[in-house]
């Protein structure tokens, strides 16, 4: 049983690695169209990527709107975090509930919403509306992350500031953002990435005037597939693959660094 | 003294309402209100009738997608269920070094956009790709057409939701004590007993919640199916898609919405009632 898990295992860790590691020689690669093993090697399809602005203003709208809704997305859901994670009230449980149902809505479902209420609005096709249609299906994944953190934070800490004289001002700014500053920067950056790669909403609602990276290779994809693809592909696992393992580096690296110091 | 007491406990009772309120508003107008209307269109547009939905639910070509749509979903869940168990075993049973390379693979999967992925199965099934050129160097003469079939969608979904199903069994695997399978072993349980007496029934819970979570996601699935998917085996987030983008069908297209959110909701609130919904994403 256990080598026969092992084995298959092995094959399963293939199966989600291929196309991972695909897309990298395919951004490289020469040829028009797909093709695999590519035909020569160059660096065509990058210059293509950086210069070309029907790439460029997607990427930049894409930058732009997922950092707006991280901002708007953080100052609503931290007050109410801590209102739904240190107090006890009627109706909480209806409040948790309103947290997470945009989790539960497929954005299918959104899309058809947003596209025609915008559109009562005058905001479809606009930033602004992409913005706010954002935010709704960031908010739970920011709330879990939050919440999570707050639950597990030692509330002795405050009082023990307290309990020295500070007032609750001082000790929410000197004791508890401190604290949760890990927490709220894990927060703010699920918020940008649900943002950044939220696809279904923006292909119905974002159009021509603000575009999204993701809308754009949705299109791009459809109709020709241009190898531009495999670069942003390229280019967008590299920022996961850096985001991920660098702070593992980081941390290993001053461990290191504090193990020579005390040795 | 009795009357400022009430009124402190008032206002420490306003503290939540004042902190939950912008977010509670917020979401009342831009999440609730739009999902509202989409409710009202699917029984006033082009006409205040139900017969929006009578066609939905009695036209022979959308029974099928929602037929469609349901086997896709069940069969990309067993799917994720093959391909997740033994991967979150290995990743609770090896080596700390192995486990956290599993890991960093299974999250870098994770992260990597849902486009991202669906256009490396494009590539990695194209007719020039590397899967039909295997198959020709294996003296194949006329491979088959991989893309764009219900072959290739099912395939890459389960691609695509794999990470979600590894990491609920995972988190289930990795707190099993070890002295409760030790203790199996010392009774006499070996191999396929201990694994259907002791392991499987242990790891339920992930199973179960890995498996809600696959099958609801799969259900609104809508880039990967319409990108790599057959034009006529479409699935039910498609055929909503095509209402509003091509027939400008707002009533069709939001009856077929609200049937989808339907069913969504039915799943996920008998899961609610058993096991409570923060736990799915927790």
């Amino acid at each position: 049983m256990n080598r026969f898990m092992r084995w298959l295992g092995i094959a399963v860790v293939v199966f989600i690695a291929a196309p991972l590691v695909i897309v990298v020689p395919m951004s490289f690669s020469e040829a028009r169209s797909l093709q695999f093993p590519p035909p020569g090697y160059w660096l065509g399809y990058y210059r293509a990527y950086f210069t070309d602005v029907s790439w460029l203003v997607p990427t930049w709208n894409s930058i732009l709107i997922a950092s707006a809704t991280t901002v708007l997305t953080m100052a609503l859901v931290v007050p109410a975090t801590f209102a739904l994670v240190r107090h006890r009230f009627r109706g909480k449980s209806i409040a948790d509930l309103m947290m997470l149902m945009p989790l539960a809505v497929p954005h299918i479902v959104m899309a058809v919403g947003y596209y025609s209420y915008f559109g009562d609005l005058g905001i479809v096709h606009t930033h602004l509306g992409v913005i706010l249609a954002h935010t709704c299906l960031s908010v739970p994944i920011a709330f879990l992350v939050l919440s999570a953190n707050l639950k597990g934070f030692d509330r002795t800490l405050e009082r023990a500031a307290q309990s020295l004289g500070a007032s609750p001002t001082r000790t929410f700014i000197h004791v508890t953002l401190p604290i949760l500053r890990p927490g709220l920067v894990i927060s703010a950056l699920f918020a940008f990435i649900q943002s950044f790669d939220e696809t279904v909403v923006a292909i119905f609602i974002s159009g021509r005037g603000a575009e999204t990276l993701p809308r754009k290779m949705f299109d791009s994809i459809r109709q020709e597939a241009d190898p531009v693809i495999a670069v942003i592909s390229t280019l967008l696992f590299a920022a996961v693959l850096i985001g991920l393992t660098a702070p593992l580096l980081l941390s290993r690296w001053r461990g290191r660094r504090a193990r020579i110091g005390t040795g | 003294m009795a009357l400022s007491i009430a009124s402190l406990s008032a206002r420490k009772n306003m503290w939540p309402w004042l902190l939950l309120a912008p977010l509670a508003i917020y979401m009342a107008v831009f999440f609730l209100v739009p999902l509202a209307d989409v409710a009202v269109m699917s029984v006033t547009e082009p006409r205040p009738t139900l017969a929006n939905y009578e066609r939905v639910l009695t036209t022979a070509l959308y029974q099928r997608v929602f037929v469609n749509t349901f086997a896709t979903a069940a069969i990309v869940t067993i799917c994720c269920l093959i391909v997740g168990y033994p991967l979150a075993y290995l990743m609770a049973n090896s080596k700390p070094r192995t486990a956290m390379l599993i890991l960093l693979l299974v999250t870098m999967s994770f992260w990597t956009s849902f486009l991202v992925r669906t256009y490396a199965w494009m590539v990695l099934l194209g007719n020039n790709g590397p899967l039909i050129w295997l198959l020709r160097a294996i003296g194949m003469e006329q491979p088959p057409q991989l893309l764009f079939t219900r072959f290739s969608s099912t395939l890459a979904m389960v691609h695509i939701l794999a990470p979600y199903m590894v990491m609920n069994i995972y988190s289930v695997m990795k707190k099993i004590d070890p002295t409760l399978i030790r203790s199996a072993e010392s009774l006499g349980a070996r191999g396929l007993s201990l694994f259907r007496h002791v392991y499987l029934p242990l790891t339920a819970p992930g199973i179960a919640n890995g498996s809600v979570l696959v099958f609801v996601i799969c259900l609104g699935f809508y880039v990967t199916p319409v990108l790599l998917g057959s034009p006529r085996e479409q699935m039910i987030a498609g055929l909503i898609g095509n209402q509003i983008d091509e027939f400008l069908a707002f009533g069709m297209g939001s009856a077929m919405a609200m049937v989808l959110l339907f069913v969504t909701l039915v799943i996920l609130t008998i899961y609610h009632r058993r096991f409570g919904l923060d736990k799915l994403w927790g």
